[in-house]
Parts: C-alpha cells; sequence; structure tokens
C-alpha cells in the first residue's frame, strides 16, 4: 500500500513540476498574447534560458539561484533583441518571424559544441547530443519534491508579481496595446517602449522556466525546444483566458492535469486539446477567464478588478 | 530617420553586452575537479503489442563497476518532441535476482522515440535517460527498442540516440 503511495507521489510529484515549469512558458506566450501578439518562438527562449542555466551550473559552478537568474537574463535579452527588428511586424508576419527564430535557435543550438573536461567526461553543451550532466540536484541532495516546492514558489512569486502589474497603470497600458494600439499611442502611451519591455519580460520568464527544466530533467537537446512546445504555450494561454495570469494556468491544468493525467482519452487527447482550442477560438476567442468574466467574478466577490475604472 | 536610430542604438547596445557577457564567461570557464563516482547504467528495452508495452532490464554498476543492489529505481518515458506534455505514469523497477539488475515494464501511447528515464535513489542518486526508438511489431513479436539517430523524430528535427 505504502509502495502504491509512494509510486502515486513520484508521478503526482512529477506532473506537478511539469505544469508549475509549463505554466511559466504559458505566462510568457499569454505576455505577448497581452500586446496582441501571437509568438511561436517562446520555446526558442525556455531553450536558451535552459542551456544558459546550465552552463552557469556545470561549467561555472553557479549556486542554482544565480543560474536560474543567468537563465532569466538570457531568455529576456534574447527575446529583446529580436523584439527589435520585428516591432514593426503585426499578425501574420510577426507569427511566421517569431517561428522562424525558434527554429534557427533550435538548429543553432544543435550545432553548439563547447565542452570541458569534467570529473566522468567532457561536461557542456554537445550539439544535437544535447547538454547533459546538469546534476545541480543530484550533488546537492534536493529531491523531486523539495525542488517541486522551488518551482512553486517561483510560480507563485511570478504570479503576484504578474497580478501586480496588471493593476497598474502599465497593465492597463499593455492592454490597450493589445486591443488597439493607434488608440493606445494616441492616448499618450509609449507603445513601442511597452512592447520592448513586455517581450523582455516574456523571455526572462520562459528563461527561467527553461533553468528551472534544465536543472530538473539533468539533461536538454535541441529536439526538445520544438515548435510544438512554443504552439502548446499559445494554446494554454489562449484556452485558459487572457482575462488574467491565471488563465494560463487554466489551460496547463485542463491540459496535463485532466486530459493528460486521467488518461481519459488514450491516444486522443491531442486531437481533443487541438479541438477544444478551435472551438475556443470560434466562440470564446480571449479563453475561459476572459476579460468579461474576471469583470463580473471581481464585481460578485468585491474585489477590485483590473478592467473596472479607476481614479 | 529618428525612430529607426531609437532602434538601432540599443539594439547594438544589447549585441555588445551579450558578446562581451559571452566573451567573460567563456573566460571564466573552469574544469570542476576529478572523481565523483557516476555508476554506470545500462539500459534495454523490448517492445510488445498494443499500446505498445515496453519491457525494459536495467543493469545498474557503481563506479568502481561492482553490481549495485538495494536500490529504488523508477522507470518513466516522455516524447522528446513534446516535453512535460507528452509523459507516462513511472513505473518502480524490481530487481531480477542478478547482481545489479532491475526490470519494469512501461505502457506506452504510441510508437515512435521516446525518452526512457531511469531514476536511482537509494544507496546513491542518479538519472539518466536513453532516447529510444519504439518500432511496430506484428503479431506477437517482440522488438527490441533501439537507439534513436538524428532524423528519427521526422524531418528537420534532432534527435540522440544517447543521453545522460
Amino acid at each position: 500500500m505504502s509502495e502504491l503511495g509512494g509510486l502515486i507521489s513520484a508521478h503526482a510529484v512529477g506532473l506537478a513540476s511539469d505544469m508549475a515549469i509549463m505554466s511559466m512558458l504559458a505566462l510568457s506566450a499569454y505576455l505577448m498574447l497581452l500586446v496582441g501578439r501571437v509568438s511561436f518562438g517562446q520555446q526558442a527562449f525556455f531553450g536558451l534560458g535552459a542551456y544558459a542555466a546550465g552552463v552557469m551550473s556545470v561549467m561555472f559552478q553557479a549556486p542554482l539561484a544565480l543560474a536560474l537568474a543567468g537563465g532569466a537574463a538570457c531568455g529576456a535579452l534574447c527575446s529583446w533583441l529580436l523584439a527589435l527588428p520585428t516591432l514593426r511586424l503585426s499578425g501574420l508576419h510577426y507569427a511566421v518571424a517569431t517561428l522562424a527564430f525558434g527554429e534557427m535557435a533550435r538548429i543553432a543550438l544543435g550545432g553548439w559544441h563547447w565542452q570541458r573536461p569534467g570529473p566522468d567526461g567532457p561536461v557542456g553543451p554537445a550539439g544535437i547530443e544535447g547538454f547533459r550532466d546538469i546534476r545541480w540536484l543530484l550533488e546537492n541532495d534536493v529531491s523531486p519534491g523539495e525542488y517541486l516546492g522551488l518551482t512553486l514558489l517561483v510560480l507563485v512569486a511570478v504570479l503576484a508579481l504578474l497580478m501586480r502589474l496588471e493593476r497598474l497603470r502599465l497593465g492597463v497600458g499593455l492592454r490597450m496595446i493589445g486591443q488597439d494600439d493607434m488608440l493606445a499611442a494616441a492616448q499618450g502611451i509609449a507603445c513601442d517602449r511597452l512592447r520592448l519591455l513586455t517581450a523582455a519580460m516574456a523571455g526572462g520568464l520562459a528563461g527561467l522556466g527553461g533553468g528551472l527544466y534544465a536543472h530538473r530533467t539533468t539533461y536538454i537537446e535541441p529536439a526538445v525546444f520544438d515548435p510544438m512546445l512554443g504552439v502548446h504555450a499559445v494554446g494554454y494561454a489562449l484556452l485558459g483566458g487572457l482575462g488574467t495570469a491565471f488563465g494560463p494556468l487554466l489551460g496547463v491544468m485542463l491540459d496535463l492535469g485532466l486530459l493528460d493525467a486521467s488518461r481519459l482519452f488514450p491516444g486522443w487527447r491531442m486531437v481533443i486539446f487541438g479541438g477544444l482550442v478551435a472551438l475556443f477560438l470560434r466562440w470564446r476567442p480571449r479563453g475561459l477567464l476572459d476579460e468579461t468574466l474576471v469583470h463580473h467574478l471581481s464585481h460578485t466577490f468585491h474585489t477590485r478588478s483590473p478592467f473596472s475604472n479607476r481614479q | 530617420m529618428k525612430m529607426k536610430s531609437a532602434i538601432r542604438r540599443p539594439f547594438a547596445t544589447g549585441l555588445m553586452v551579450t558578446l562581451l557577457g559571452v566573451a567573460c564567461l567563456q573566460a571564466q570557464a573552469h574544469s570542476p575537479a576529478s572523481g565523483s563516482g557516476k555508476p554506470q547504467v545500462e539500459l534495454k528495452c523490448v517492445s510488445y503489442g498494443k499500446g505498445p508495452m515496453l519491457d525494459c532490464v536495467v543493469d545498474v554498476k557503481r563506479a568502481e563497476g561492482t553490481p549495485l543492489d538495494g536500490a529504488q529505481l523508477m522507470l518513466g518515458a516522455m516524447m522528446p518532441s513534446m516535453p512535460m506534455a507528452h509523459t507516462i505514469k513511472p513505473m518502480k523497477a524490481a530487481p531480477t535476482g542478478a547482481p545489479g539488475q532491475y526490470k519494469a515494464t512501461l505502457e506506452l501511447e504510441m510508437l515512435g522515440v521516446w525518452a526512457v528515464d531511469v531514476d536511482i535513489s537509494g544507496p546513491l542518486r542518479e538519472k539518466v535517460s536513453r532516447n529510444l526508438l519504439v518500432h511496430e511489431c506484428k503479431g506477437n513479436d517482440r522488438c527490441a527498442a533501439t537507439p534513436a539517430k538524428p532524423g528519427d523524430m521526422g524531418p528537420m528535427r534532432h534527435g540522440t540516440g544517447h543521453r545522460h
């Protein structure tokens, strides 16, 4: 019985860790969607962040916090650099540009060899063979449960920051840009500057998620940062809703927590998930937790909605 | 013109900072001390039936080459092209009776490349992953899952056969 309990808990810990890390990527796609940008390249920043965190941890013996910060900084910088030349693009053109960058980054990681001798052989990125031996958790005897605790802590901190941001003028400005950038500009909002800032924040979030992923799995390889990862991140944000930062988490919970974990539709899960996204795009384009529902919920529970009139 | 220069300047600055950062990191990289005592793990799997099912045998040896008994092994699998979103429930591996040997059966959802993870705990901790290509088996046949090669995951994809 206790064996079964242990097995379930190992599965639950793994699933919860996956959901928390995937939520970071979904939140990153959500941020881009807020400013009206559909990005299919967030997986690239996730991958670059994972490699950067891995390099810092394995090759420079950096502490985990510093390695994760490095991953986030790398994701933020790369995303900001991509946002500069794509600032004038929108819609399909922007989506294709980000997809192309995602593939460019993945293929570039496949060609990146930078290895140093380690205690049990060479360590570091080895092209398409990937980057193995990111052993921080094993060397520091951190259990999967403890690492899940850390991951959840980071996710809660990120959520708290995003919820705070949505109540500030900055958050309102981001939504205005997403709805109508010309109108937002006419209201005196610096659209370009806010879009660059959002891209950097989204890239940083994806990079942070990548760093957490690299240390959880102990290995990464370019194949992991496939466009499907980015497509799922956008799908989770669209499914869960764009009305609040909890929306993408709801999307992740619906797919990974309900459809995948329950094994309700073995072999058909991806078809059902894709169908759900298509249905939502038709009938509820801003997702389950859209702005209207969030406003109604806030009104019902007497909390201040980010969409209510402000002084 | 003004906007163009406003974009170019931060772009150039950002690029310079990136290059400078990478150069500094490259210069500071060092080699870790030797002798961590990592165990040797050998994984062999065969697939059969609907699902398909995957029977895996794991041989674990300590760094010095002696078989590792009394360890707890969990075997799990995920599709590398869909990390986190396509995983299967991990199974506990049972000792076969042979020194340092354990076995477990995984129920996969489809054919293709799967990254099989071996999570070792107990006397020591280790995590190993191998990319295996699970083929279709006719009738009651049992087919060996072979190490995946680049290209096994489809066009323009890079997979590896041997990961740690």
